[in-house]
């Protein structure tokens, strides 16, 4: 399969994917859960953190240019470990998507399909993402760059729209649960910039390299701003996300939305919108998939992984018994996912990978002196 | 042959999804659906509750009579339970995305309403902006009697009639988003339009010169308009505690900045015995609260202009020291009505409707430490100081006469 470079533009919308998605679903409740009425505040602290993270990871690259984390394990532990942390990002990538998409479905069926199976309505998002992915990813980028921007306008007319239904005061008491909670406990939702997962590939895909430390900040950026909007829109309208537990809440404010008596029941074309957002993030996590099982299995041809891939991502997402076990997955599971493997194990590695290569510029200045 | 296959497997993959989707696509056409527009619920005799389902035909007819609606009660254990059991009875099923208000008994409201509205908040079908009505009589004898005078719809009369909010103040515009939102928040309580059946005869309890204190049921409308909506349903938690008349509902609507426009009489400082209609169409109060001792002190200021409406011969607004003091009036009035609704709701209701709380959540820095306050309870201490800047101008067409 071919692999087209990507453009800056086009892999700062890649990584908004990921994030569009997951607040679609239960991220903003699992973020207001945590620090309640502080969550603003913390939003604008983890927005920080992430930022001063990325710039520490763009750095962390710099002494490997053109190499992702699979060719930097390689050189930290040889070509075993690279197999190894490659099987572990598939599986991450894997079973992240599918779980969100069954969940998705699962609202999807709620909300409009009550007498669809389950099966025909994810099948439907891995035909699709299959057929995508067969095309060259230049049309998954394409259509990333027309979705996701109509995406962050509609969550900024979300806002716009619901301002008569705002409840400013909300936000307080504004240290939530307390200062603790809020900055140290807090440090955790840090977990909705899941997106970084997809930097460690950037760089030898990339049109410009050097273009890498901009779409890395330019991103999270975005993504703060983003998640402030969602996060604000919430916490102003309901006093129950705190507590209660809905699904998809930026569907509840969408069903708020009404001018007059002639434009209501706008959610349809929000639910519209975020089914396209779907299908492009499902693209990106198939596309990034296979690119990383290529990097470990040396393979030329990848169309035959599509359908594996695709049939895999169809069997997990029916794996679980019921949306009760998917839906502890995604507000609990992955959050230490993000943290423990995302974070914490790829720094590590990137720093290791660094002290090595330091050591050996050491060595070869002492051979040569 | 390679093509053979892939188009016999694109035609494949599109019959297994087209039939797929088939079932939800059948069961939510309209031939089998059955449009709710307004639910009743009353205690049950044999069983838990009694709920009445008012249909729409959703025909197209453009006669002059009134688009029919029809109503359905049945007794059953829960809500769910109901809507099973019509869906049985009339042989379609019901859909609630075009049910327009919920209608609670009073009786019903006042053991506690929280189970039912978790139960029709977990309907997708539901809109959030449904309007819940507290009747004084029963539900379904308030959905019998509601018959629009004005409006050959049902449905139309039920958008509409909470509208008079904004240019009377008399009625809340009080949603089931509203009331969840209120139920479940720490800082304030829920309440719902207060809803009655025209008894068509004048209350003789209601004394001359209190025309604005009337409330459903209590009226001295004559009218063929069967039903009522004055005033307002006040909660504690999920149970009614008591009711507030139309005027004391403008004042909820006044602290809450809910209202465009509406109208006062006060007073007329020249003639005491005479009172003048003043409409004021441009206002905005603010709220403060600090707690001074443990106890809650409660500031509510309001700026508003008006224009006199009343015109009597001799009259002249013109004059700038009149104006001034027909403005002291307004706020004396206005100052005395509302210390009187903040006290009733305070120390009579317990209930904080007007959402003081979200003020004083920002006097914390913790929830915990708010939590600790229990602000819903200390409400009841409340001191209450309301300061009033009414700003009157002449009168519309005829300044002096």
């Amino acid at each position: 399969m071919h692999t087209s470079k990507i453009g800056t533009m086009e892999a700062i919308m890649i990584l908004l994917t990921i994030v569009v998605t997951h607040t679609i679903l239960s991220l903003p409740k699992n973020l207001l859960s945590i620090t309640k009425s502080a969550t603003i505040i913390n939003i604008i602290y983890v927005s920080l953190l992430a930022l001063l993270l990325v710039i520490f990871i763009v750095r962390l690259f710099k002494k490997f240019p053109g190499m992702d984390i699979l060719d930097i394990s390689e050189y930290l532990g040889g070509s075993l470990f690279k197999k190894l942390l490659g099987i572990l990002f598939i599986s991450y990538f894997l079973v992240s998507s599918s779980i969100l998409l069954r969940n998705f479905c699962e609202c999807l069926k709620i909300v409009y399909f009550p007498d669809t199976d389950l099966l025909f309505l994810i099948l439907l998002f891995i035909i699709a993402i299959c057929i995508a992915n067969r095309l060259s990813f230049t049309a998954t980028l394409k259509t990333n760059l027309l979705v996701i921007p109509i995406v962050l306008a509609s969550v900024v007319f979300l806002f716009l729209a619901n301002l008569r239904n705002f409840t400013l005061e909300r936000m307080y008491p504004l240290l939530g649960e307390g200062f603790f909670n809020t900055f140290v406990t807090g440090i955790g939702n840090i977990s909705a910039f899941g997106g970084i997962a997809y930097l460690y590939f950037l760089p030898p895909l990339l049109k410009k390299p050097e273009q890498y430390k901009k779409i890395a900040i330019t991103s999270i950026i975005i993504t703060g701003i983003y998640l402030l909007l969602t996060i604000a829109t919430i916490l102003f309208m309901f006093s129950f996300f705190i507590t209660e537990d809905e699904i998809m809440p930026l569907f509840s404010a969408a069903r708020y939305i009404e001018f007059g008596t002639f434009f209501q029941r706008l959610e349809s074309i929000f639910l519209l919108i975020w089914i396209s957002v779907f299908c492009c993030y499902l693209s990106v996590v198939m596309k990034f998939s296979v690119l990383i099982l290529q990097k470990i299995t040396l393979l030329k041809d990848t169309n035959i992984l599509l359908p594996c891939i695709g049939l895999t991502m169809l069997a997990i997402s029916l794996f679980p018994e019921n949306y009760a076990i998917s839906k502890f997955y995604e507000t609990t599971i992955y959050r230490y996912l993000v943290w423990g493997f995302i974070l914490f194990a790829n720094i590590a590695i990137l720093l290791f990978a660094n002290f090595k290569k330091r050591k050996k510029v050491g060595e070869t200045h002492v051979q040569m002196d | 042959m390679y093509k053979w296959i892939k188009n016999g497997f694109i035609v494949i993959v599109l019959l297994i999804l087209v039939f797929s989707f088939t079932p939800s696509y059948t069961s939510l056409t309209i031939d089998n659906l059955a449009y709710v527009v307004a639910i009743g619920i009353d205690k049950g005799e044999k069983e838990t509750y009694k709920i009445t389902f008012q249909f729409t035909t959703g025909t197209s007819q453009q006669s002059s009579e009134q688009n029919p609606s029809f109503i359905n009660s049945v007794e059953a254990s829960s809500i769910d339970t109901a809507i099973n059991l019509i869906n049985a009875y009339i042989s379609k099923e019901l859909n609630l995305s075009h049910c327009k208000v919920i209608v609670f008994s009073e009786e019903l409201a006042a053991e506690g309403l929280s189970n039912l509205i978790y139960t029709f908040i977990n309907h997708v079908q539901l809109r959030p902006s449904t309007n819940i009505i507290i009747s004084k009589t029963t539900s379904l004898s308030y959905i019998e009697n509601t018959k629009p005078t004005l409006e050959s719809l049902i449905t139309k009369y039920y958008d509409v009639f909470p509208n008079s909010n904004k240019y009377t103040g008399y009625v809340s515009n009080v949603t089931i988003g509203d009331f969840f939102n209120a139920l479940v928040c720490k800082t304030c309580e829920p309440s719902a339009i207060l809803g009655g059946v025209s008894t068509g005869k004048v209350d003789a309890t209601i004394q001359g010169g209190n025309d604005f204190y009337v409330r459903s049921m209590e009226t001295n409308f004559v009218g063929e308009q069967g039903s009522e909506n004055l005033g307002l349903a006040v909660f504690k938690g999920d149970k009614l505690v008591g009711e507030l008349n139309a005027i004391e509902t403008l004042c909820l609507s006044l602290v809450r900045n809910q209202v465009d426009s509406f109208l006062l009489s006060v007073v007329n400082p020249d003639n005491e015995e005479e009172k003048i209609d003043i409409s004021i169409n441009n206002q905005n109060f603010s709220s403060k609260v600090e707690i001074i001792n443990g106890t809650p002190f409660i500031t509510v200021t309001g700026k508003l202009k008006g224009f006199i409406s009343s015109m009597a011969e001799q009259d002249n607004y013109a004059d700038s020291t009149t104006l001034k003091r027909i403005s002291e009036s307004v706020n004396f009035h206005l100052e005395n009505l509302l210390t009187q609704y903040l006290y009733k709701t305070s120390t009579v209701f317990h209930s904080d409707i007007n959402g003081f709380g979200k003020y004083a959540a920002s006097l914390f820095l913790t929830l915990p430490e708010f939590e600790d306050y229990n602000w819903l309870d200390n409400y009841q201490y409340a001191t209450f100081q309301v300061k009033m800047e009414a700003e009157i101008q002449t009168g519309t067409m005829i300044t002096t006469s």
